[in-house]
């Protein structure tokens, strides 16, 4: 799957399946370099929350959230997991610079157990 | 083959790119740990989803909306979170409202235009009768009785 979209200001790549009219408009009016809109497909993470078997139903508001909250997570265990790799004095993050990070910050601890 | 909820993994190239902005240039990323990091991912999306539905269910709600999750993240003491996901929220909502009010405007010009061809239609078989008085016949000579 070629999702090799370089545009930093489009919110969707190819998959338009969620249902909703695609966003053909990159314009955004917002100043603020944090405020672009989602960059994960809303679509996959449709599907994670259907997999739990508890929910019922999601709004596209939640699934929108739940991507972004994805995405901060993403930024925040790399971050954390460098400043490991830094103190190893590489330029390259590895493994255990994770499982480092993981251990080591009390919000990564449901983590544990679940990468292997 | 059974489909595990951790094989629903999210794109990698996207994963990448989250990750490489979110570090200084100039340093890389292992494969194993990058696959590690998405899957790490997945799993925090389930997480979340599930705090997420107990408040939902709390709520008597079957359907998840924002706030659930937003309290989900507080739960989870992602609270650091909480600010910059209600930010995109209101740009989420705010985008949301433009694109449905553009999709009633189009509508709207569908349904007049198509209301114009219709009423020139409807006039076009109807004639009127001639008003009383005016009869195209001849009144009867009365000369013809012998």
């Amino acid at each position: 799957m070629a999702a090799a979209a370089a545009g930093s200001g489009t919110p969707r790549e190819e998959e338009g399946s969620s249902g909703e009219a695609a966003a053909p408009q990159p314009q955004a009016p917002t100043s603020a370099p944090g405020a672009r809109l989602s960059r994960l497909p809303l679509a996959r993470v449709k599907a994670l929350v259907k997999a739990d078997p508890d929910v019922t139903l999601a709004g596209q508001e939640a699934i929108f959230i739940l991507a972004r909250a994805a995405e901060l997570f993403v930024e925040t265990i790399a971050k954390d997991a460098y400043c490991c790799a830094q103190q190893g004095k590489r330029k390259t993050l590895q493994r255990r610079d994770l499982d480092n990070a993981i251990e080591a910050v009390d919000e990564f601890a449901f983590l544990e157990g679940t990468l292997d | 083959m059974a489909e595990r909820p951790e094989d629903l993994n999210l794109p990698n190239a996207v994963i990448t790119r989250i990750i490489k902005e979110a570090l200084p240039d100039g340093v890389n990323i292992s494969k194993e740990a990058r696959s590690a990091i998405s899957r790490a991912a997945s799993v925090f999306v389930l997480y979340a989803t599930s705090c997420a539905n107990n408040f939902a269910m709390k709520g008597k709600r079957k359907t998840l909306n924002a706030s659930d999750v937003l309290s989900a993240m507080e739960e989870m003491e992602f609270q650091r979170f909480v600010a910059p996901l209600k930010e995109a929220l209101e740009a989420y909502r705010r985008e949301q409202r433009g694109k449905k009010e553009a999709s009633e405007q189009k509508k709207k010009e569908e349904t007049d235009a198509a209301e114009g061809t219709t009423l020139s239609c409807s006039l076009g078989p109807w004639a009127p009768s001639p008003p009383p008085g005016q009869s195209s016949l001849r009144p009867k000579s009365r000369g013809d009785r012998t």
